[in-house]
């Protein structure tokens, strides 16, 4: 896919997303999930730099997405924290979360690096869950959306003008996550993920870019999950647990690991996907697994992934292209050379 | 205070052989073919609740106790076959990804077969009462638990070290290649070692059920514990998840004696110390698994 191509989709995507208040009555869909969706797929994104373009298997994400949302929890609960204040808040207990794990997360690689992430992101979720007193508990916490606290506005958003929001912070995350991809910084990334120990050999000190990417993907899902508690006015302590992490990871590949706009396509399915099962049957779970299972064995690549396979030959000989690991075209398996 | 402590001790100990037992499952399996089988868990509830039912109908504990296990293993050996062998040549994230599905599907399925609520599972009337010892009293099942697990562990010691068979297995942690050059096999050691890992599970499953209750999360509820017993004992160390275990059921009781709060918080600090000063773990072996 050429400039001007990515250029037209993006704008289609991105213009069919800022109609979605009008046309997602048509199909009795509430606007509130379509925000969600953006949320979930910011998350699903934080996942795509680790895992995806770093082949770190990321799966302890849910702590920094629940970080967020009790960050922002928190500071509206105990010190009153305006709308933007509490999304900052969050979103830096999320960056802190990371800052405190990163020198444990990066002592080790491969599957070690996945199996670490699970264990050490399960500290936030037994806090949540034990200190009763601050957190809830199991219960969670309720908060109310609180005014946006900017001088002479004193209005707090409503379900749609906080779509439009959400659709505001999502595509500026995009545009800085297919900055960061395609910077030096990405492309070395990348370069670890195909081959650390010959990155190493070049004199890049890796545990320094994987720290970094560690951060901004804390910093990527700590926003995301501020905005979904202030979505939904409520955190709870399984926002920050592992089975959370293990969804945000699925929502990636099933759209398709490694390119732009594959997790809002997982993002898309999950949440939605969600929704109507979980209206139908109260076995969502059951669905939910199978997709793993299916997804993992029939198309790895994800759909974009699985789509450009199909694609004739032409088309694909943009895979050889160093600039198609950016591509949603080109597939990729994940995970490479670790 | 040693009237408060001692059994507090020994309680840990027990749960310290749970999560020992689980661990060296995981990391059996984790060791030969790099899967981190997130449905371990989920193996454990099944072979409790197979025991549950088994009881219910009217067979012996005792028999439960072995058959049980060996259904899960069953299972175990079709999942392994059908679902997970594919995977064994792609990154072995996949396969975390697939049994982490299957954990999701079972416990769901779980829930529709025996009911969302926990089940009690009786031990037998032979292992009911605690034997005193003065100054503090044991409870006979937990004494069982801890004979059923020792001597578990050590068949397995014995089973990898002295058996062809068991040095089958380690060579081929060592080198798959080479030992499938010289005529083993491998399609079978994977099969087999899968099912081994499932057997501990299944065993410490059952026990379990009599001792923390049954429910469709319960193994799960075991599982993380399990991670960390691996990560602070080394990942490749049937020595080392012994040891790891012991340590976190040791740290788990003394903490919910002091500070309930921190009970589980407290096993991350342990693991987060030993990673400071030993990454590898504290028996791992190096290049293994990186």
């Amino acid at each position: 896919m050429n400039g001007r191509q990515e250029l037209v989709t993006s704008v289609a995507i991105v213009a069919l997303l800022a109609l979605a208040p009008v046309l997602s009555p048509l199909v009795h869909l509430d606007i509130s999930i379509v925000s969600e969706v953006l949320l979930f797929t910011i998350a699903a994104m934080s996942v795509n730099l680790l895992l995806g373009y770093t082949g770190l298997p990321a799966f302890g994400n849910a702590a920094y997405f629940g970080l967020g949302a009790y960050g922002a929890a928190l500071s509206i609960t105990y010190w009153h924290a305006a709308f933007f204040e509490a999304i900052l808040l969050g979103t830096l207990a999320a960056f802190l979360g990371a800052l405190l794990l990163g020198p444990f997360l990066l002592r080790r690689r491969g599957i070690y690096f996945g199996l670490l992430s699970i264990a050490f992101g399960q500290v936030f979720y037994f806090i949540a869950y034990r200190f009763t007193d601050v957190t809830g508990g199991e219960d969670g916490m309720n908060f109310p959306r609180p005014p946006i606290g900017i001088p002479g506005l004193h209005v707090s958003l409503q379900q749609t003008s906080f779509y439009y929001f959400a659709l505001l912070v999502f595509v500026l995350i995009v545009l800085a996550f297919r900055t960061i991809v395609r910077s030096p910084f990405g492309r070395t990334l990348i370069a670890i993920r195909q081959n650390e120990a010959r990155v190493r050999y070049l004199g890049l000190n890796t545990d320094r870019f994987i720290f970094v990417a560690l951060l901004i993907s804390a910093t990527m899902a700590g926003i995301g999950g501020a905005l979904f508690g202030l979505l939904i006015n409520f955190a709870y302590p399984l926002m920050l647990d592992w089975h959370q992490s293990g969804d945000f990871v699925l929502t990636m590949i099933l759209g398709g690991a490694a390119t732009v706009w594959g997790p809002l396509v997982g993002g898309f399915i999950y949440v939605i996907g969600k929704d109507i099962i979980s209206t139908i049957t109260p076995l969502w779970q059951i669905f939910l697994g199978a997709l793993f299972v299916v997804c993992v064995l029939g198309f790895p690549r994800g759909i974009l992934g699985t789509l450009a396979a199909l694609r004739p030959q032409k088309a694909r000989s943009a895979a050889l292209d160093p600039n198609a690991a950016f591509d949603p075209h080109a597939p990729v398996e994940i995970g490479r050379g670790v | 205070m040693l009237e408060h402590l001692a059994p507090q001790l020994f309680n840990g100990l027990v749960l310290g052989a749970f999560y020992a037992i689980v661990g060296i499952g995981l990391s059996l399996i984790m060791n030969l073919t790099g899967t981190i089988n997130m449905a371990h868990g989920s193996f454990m509830t099944l072979a409790g609740y197979l025991a549950f039912t088994m009881i219910a109908r009217g067979s012996s504990f005792w028999f439960a106790l072995i058959a049980a296990p060996l259904v899960a293993v069953v299972v175990g050996v079709l999942v392994e076959r059908t679902l997970v062998r594919p995977l064994y040549t792609r990154e072995p994230f996949y396969s975390l990804l697939m049994t982490f599905g299957l954990s999701l599907i079972a416990e769901e399925v779980y829930r529709l077969i025996w009911g969302a609520n926990g089940v009690p599972l009786s031990a037998p009337a032979a292992l009911s009462g605690a034997v005193s010892l003065g100054f503090m009293s044991f409870p006979v099942y937990r004494i069982f638990i801890a004979a059923v697990l020792v001597v578990a562990i050590i068949a397995l010691a014995l089973f990898l070290t002295r058996t062809r068979f068991g040095l089958r297995l380690r060579a081929a942690v060592q080198d798959t290649e080479m030992i499938a050059a010289l005529g083993t096999n491998t399609q079978l050691l994977y099969t087999v070692n899968f099912g081994l890992g499932i057997f501990l599970a299944g065993l410490a499953g059952v026990l379990a059920a009599g001792m923390l209750g049954l429910s469709p999360t319960s193994g799960n509820a075991l599982l993380m514990p399990a991670f960390v017993t691996v990560i602070i004992g080394g990942m490749g160390s049937l020595f080392g998840s012994v040891v790891g275990g012991l340590l976190i059921g040791l740290a788990i009781s003394l903490t919910t004696l002091f500070v309930p709060a921190a009970s589980e918080v407290a096993m991350y600090v342990l693991m987060a110390a030993v990673l400071l000063v030993r990454p590898r773990g504290l028996f791992g072996e190096e290049g293994i698994f990186g």
